[in-house]
């Protein structure tokens, strides 16, 4: 019996296990091959709508689904988490009962989590949308008691997932305070350690003017280190400092803690992999995919979608002796939410830059569509259509 | 004085500018950043990083393709 243990039941983790499962379905069903998950959750979430919990409300409960509804047939979960994974023993360690399990083929999709250890301060004084649905709706009840004040959003440290997010943060509470006549009593400030309010110079160029429309102030090259939340400051590394009434900041992120001090980590922890087919450095049988890796692209659900899609591709024919090899294009593509029904999208690969996409009514259709298809999507439905949008960039067939 | 070599290499979105941003963090007034990177922007973005943070731009070179950019942090409080 060929053994595949994915850790992880994210997003990158449901959609290569629907899709491993559909194409090794025989193999399964003859006892040829296992597929299991490790994640101790119980329920899924809907990352990208923490900011729609956050600044409109939505409530925390719509955005989650019990992980026993997501996964395929054939696949079995295990409701432990993963503490130590041994490459080269083939093992992994669950904290439930410390019990062993052994694999033919593993890969990794634990995402990232907000490390607020990095900045002194911060988590007394900060409410963010990356912790979890729960922790986002506090924003919004907060929102509700603003009546004047400064508000501060950026970016505090790096890396963190979702690059636009942060400035969906601005645009967002914009929304709100000027749908609720407070605009003129409420003054938004977004900090950010680039040169640029946001990174791709393309994408700043379409949403600077927006900031100064808006009267959203900027502080660049702001680089926090530290909170002081009795006297409501952020204090930069080189001494400037930015006082707040309320703070939104995205923390700087962290991977899983077994991954940490791994051979097949770097000094952080976040996961080596060829950037093109995704094995980890020097395995041949372990992968890793989505926000846990250290490859050069965004941490986002569209990365760990085409990634997982390879690496299960990759993993069949390894399996069956049949198919050939696909590989990675970097294709990202994130939202990002301008305000009043409006969104541009972050739009890349690793060969091709970012493209300048204005904001448009029907950006914000576009993604309202990802958001109704997500579920299913994570189920292995509706790959027709994203075969058909991502065109040359779904995968490669050549490493480069 | 330590000095932190950083290979950008083949990254071009978010760019090297993240991990510059995330070496600074870890490095002290007096160390050397020494960021390697494919993406041309690199040299660009990092004398307007310099600049806008009073840190020293060494040099910067290029070769076959590749950017080396030494930079002295000099402006940590
Ligand atoms: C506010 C916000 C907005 C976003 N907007 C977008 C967007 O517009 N577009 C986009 O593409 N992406 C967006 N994302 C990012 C997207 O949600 C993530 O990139 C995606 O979920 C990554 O998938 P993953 O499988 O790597 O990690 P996750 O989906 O986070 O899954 C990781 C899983 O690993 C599990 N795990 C962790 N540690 C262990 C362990 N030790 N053992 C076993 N299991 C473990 C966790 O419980 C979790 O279930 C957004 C995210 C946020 C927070």
């Amino acid at each position: 019996m060929i053994k595949i243990a994915m850790i992880g039941g994210g997003a990158g983790g449901l959609i290569t296990t629907s899709k491993l499962s559909s194409e090794l379905s025989e193999e399964i069903k003859q006892g040829k091959v296992s597929i299991t998950i490790f994640d101790r959750r119980e329920t899924q979430e809907f990352q990208p709508g923490y900011l729609e919990t956050a600044f409109r409300g939505t409530k925390p409960e719509k955005l989650k689904k019990p992980v026993d509804n997501l996964i395929s047939k054939g696949v079995k979960i295990v409701h432990a988490d993963c503490t130590s994974l041994d490459l080269d023993n083939h093992q992994i360690l669950t904290e439930r009962n410390q019990e062993r399990y052994d694999f033919d083929y593993v890969i990794v999709s634990t995402g990232c989590s907000p490390d607020y250890s990095q900045i002194p301060g911060l988590k007394e004084a900060n409410m963010d949308f990356y912790t979890d649905a729960d922790v986002s709706s506090r924003i919004y009840s907060t929102l509700q008691t603003i009546k004047s004040g400064r508000i501060v959003v950026g970016i505090a440290g790096l890396p963190y997932k979702c690059p636009p997010s942060p400035n969906e943060a601005a645009f967002m509470a914009d929304e709100y305070l000027r749908r609720h006549d407070l605009r003129q009593n409420v003054d938004i400030t977004f900090i950010t350690p680039y040169t640029r309010i946001y990174t791709a110079e393309p994408i700043n160029e379409v949403i600077e003017p927006l900031y100064s429309e808006r009267n959203i102030e900027s502080r660049t090259v702001f680089n926090t280190d530290y909170v002081d939340p009795t006297k409501k400051e952020i204090i930069s590394l080189e001494g400037d400092t930015v006082k707040y009434d309320y703070l939104f900041l995205t923390p700087p992120h962290k991977p899983a803690e077994f991954l940490r001090g791994t051979d097949f980590a770097d000094d952080e922890g976040w996961v080596k992999v060829d950037k093109r087919d995704l094995h980890i450095t020097d395995h041949d049988y372990a992968f890793a995919i989505g926000d846990t890796t250290n490859i050069p692209t965004s941490k986002a659900g569209v990365e760990a979608h085409l990634e997982g899609l390879v690496v299960a591709n990759n993993l069949v024919m390894s399996v069956t002796g049949e198919g050939t090899k696909h590989f990675f294009t970097g294709r990202t593509q994130c939202s990002m939410e301008t305000g009043f029904h409006r969104a541009t999208f972050v739009v890349g690969t690793y060969d091709k830059p970012v493209k300048k996409i204005r904001p448009s009514v029907t950006n914000y259709a576009e993604k309202k569509v990802m958001e109704k298809i997500y579920w299913a999507s994570l189920e292995g439905h509706y790959e027709w259509l994203f075969k058909y949008h991502f065109k040359r960039d779904y995968f490669a067939e050549n490493p480069s | 004085m330590t000095t932190h070599n950083v290979d950008s290499k083949g990254t071009a979105c978010p760019g090297p500018i993240t991990d510059l941003i995330r070496a600074y963090r870890k490095a002290s007034n007096g160390d050397i950043i020494i960021l390697q990177a494919t993406d041309p922007g690199v040299v660009p973005d990092s004398k307007a990083w310099c600049g806008m943070t009073k840190n020293e731009l060494v040099s910067t070179e290029e070769n076959n393709g590749e950017y080396v950019v030494t930079i002295k942090v000099t402006a940590k409080k």
